[in-house]
């Protein structure tokens, strides 16, 4: 399973990549009138074994170091390389694909080839070691683009703060509102859970989400047990989120006594449901950078949370 | 083992009952539900629990439980430990989570109910 | 302190699966956190731990997603509401339900390696 798609791209790779792409262009070449003397030494000093010989920019032969045996054993040294070289020659255009040049090198077993524009000007030479390399070459710039594009989205993976440091506006916010009913825990805890994914969304970092679901799950949770029901508002800003628990009623007698651990006003149904120990405004409290809480009896209770972003 | 034992072993703080602390424990229970402690919690044994009103201390009469540990150092209610001195139900503090001291009971031979 | 698969939790609890078997492999937790009160839970916990408890209905579960828990155990070998089952299918988060007392499982997860509290 897993090589197949690996097979596929290699494939790919084969008929995309060109004859120009793997091709040697730096190439040194003979002229015909040159002498198989001139040749030997322009071959030992470059340390080829062939190469093409080329009259006004254009391809008219080739000559090989087997060529240039035959004439050492021939004694005929001095001949112009006109007559000793290979003039029904093979060759390639460079626009061709890459793949073309496998059965070439196959069957005729020759080692080189010469490659052409297509207006008959020598583009360069063309060896089995130059189709290696080239698909070699190409795999690993794929495989660097593709490295890049992990390595970016690793890197660049979008937080809150990057994104408004990236947009500007006179003021930007977004709001969040849920609304949580009264007198009932069944449920209770959506609008947390929503609120944590979209800020995960956002791009809130994993610590501050864990805080943010925390503490309003718990001002959920009171809304839900203690209340005719409200709402529940998230205000995500520049510097950070703001989460608010407002309800219509009936209101805290005494805040500040709300506000020690261990006090609560739970009826059995809410302990027997895992809360109602007096530990959620504390909680709250331990969750959130700033924490307000106002109440008036009858008319209700706003409690406001504030979360900065951090490192 | 005994209450006592605990209490030197874990480094219990003795807020009530600490002169009933040579009562042997049978085993323990941990649990923050009421209804479930009334239902299953066996004579003898010694009840981990964060809860911190009186009730508890009503629970643990009704059950003969040996004592209450209170974890997370939270302090009993003020009612809880007169009620407790009454009853005569022991009451201690641990600063530890439930899990790590029920984990330490656990390891010095103390088994579940 | 040990890394633990859930699955060697539920080896070590002889406890059930009740939603999730197939992520137990993949998920190791560290700690564990042992109560009934949610709000303990939420104050206390660590992140990627497991949650004990003998609370069945589905506030366990979204404490335990509220919290970045990993997993929950229900304790006693509680009958498991629907409510909470569906909310861990919707959360992905795997339910295990074991026999044994809340005290007998704290007690062996401890032995197994877990921790309350950062050592």
């Amino acid at each position: 399973m897993a090589t197949e798609p690996r097979l596929t791209k290699t494939q790919e790779l084969v008929y995309e990549i060109t004859v120009s792409e793997a091709m040697a262009a730096d190439v040194v070449t003979v002229g015909p009138d040159q002498t198989m003397a001139d040749l030997r030494i322009i071959m030992r000093d470059n340390r080829i074994s062939g190469t093409p010989v080329v009259e006004d920019g254009r391809l008219v032969g080739m000559i090989s170091i087997e060529d240039l045996i035959n004439a050492l054993l021939n004694n005929d040294i001095d001949a112009p390389i006109r007559e000793k070289m290979t003039t029904k020659v093979e060759c390639f255009y460079a626009d061709e694909p890459l793949v073309h040049t496998f059965a070439k090198f196959s069957k005729y077993g020759h080692s080189r080839y010469p490659v052409l524009e297509r207006d008959g000007r020598l583009a360069g030479i063309i060896t089995k070691g130059n189709v290696v390399q080239g698909l070699l070459k190409k795999l690993e710039i794929e495989f660097e683009i593709t490295e890049a594009k992990q390595g970016s989205s690793r890197r660049d993976r979008p937080t809150i703060r990057k994104f408004f440091e990236d947009v500007y506006a006179d003021e930007i916010s977004f709001t969040f509102k849920y609304l949580v009913a009264g007198q009932n825990l069944k449920g209770t805890g959506k609008a947390a859970s929503e609120l944590k994914s979209a800020l995960k969304i956002l791009g809130v970092c994993p610590s501050l989400l864990r805080r943010i679901g925390v503490a309003t799950y718990e001002a959920e949770i009171n809304l839900a047990s203690y209340t005719k029901g409200g709402e529940i508002r998230a205000l995500v800003e520049k510097w950070g989120i703001t989460v608010e628990a407002i309800d219509g009623g009936p209101g805290i007698p005494d805040v500040e006594l709300a506000m020690q651990p261990g006090y609560s006003t739970a009826p059995d149904w809410v302990r027997e449901l895992g809360f109602g120990a007096g530990m959620g405004l504390v909680n709250i409290k331990k969750c959130s950078d700033e924490m307000e809480l106002k109440s008036s009896v009858p008319e209700g209770t706003h409690l406001t949370m504030k979360f900065y972003y951090t490192s | 083992m005994k209450l006592k034992d605990l209490v030197r072993e874990f480094g219990l703080e003795v807020k009530a009952g600490a002169g009933l602390l040579d009562r042997d424990v049978t085993g323990g229970y941990v649990s923050d539900l009421m209804s479930d402690v009334l239902a299953h919690a066996v004579d003898g044994n010694v009840w981990v629990t964060l809860h911190i009103h009186q009730n508890i201390v009503a629970v643990a009469a009704h059950k003969g439980l040996a004592g209450i540990i209170l974890v997370q150092g939270r302090q009993p209610e003020k009612d809880t430990v007169a009620k407790a001195a009454e009853e005569g139900i022991p009451v201690m503090v641990s600063a530890f989570p439930a899990f790590e001291l029920v984990g330490r009971l656990y390891k010095a031979g103390i088994r579940g109910a | 302190m040990a890394l633990l698969t859930l699955r060697a939790v539920k080896k070590a609890l002889g406890a059930e699966t009740i939603f999730g078997d197939e992520l137990l492999d993949a998920i190791e937790v560290d700690s564990c956190y042992s109560a009934d009160l949610m709000s303990d839970v939420l104050a206390r916990s660590r992140a990627n731990g497991v949650l004990l408890t003998g609370l069945t209905n589905p506030q366990a579960v979204r404490t335990a997603e509220m919290a970045d828990i990993k997993a929950v155990c229900f304790v006693r070998g509680k009958k498991i509401d629907n409510g909470t089952i569906q909310l861990a299918r919707e959360k992905n988060i795997p339910l295990l339900v074991t026999k044994l007392t809340m005290f007998e499982a704290c007690g062996i997860l401890y032995q197994a390696g877990l921790r309350g509290v950062p050592e």
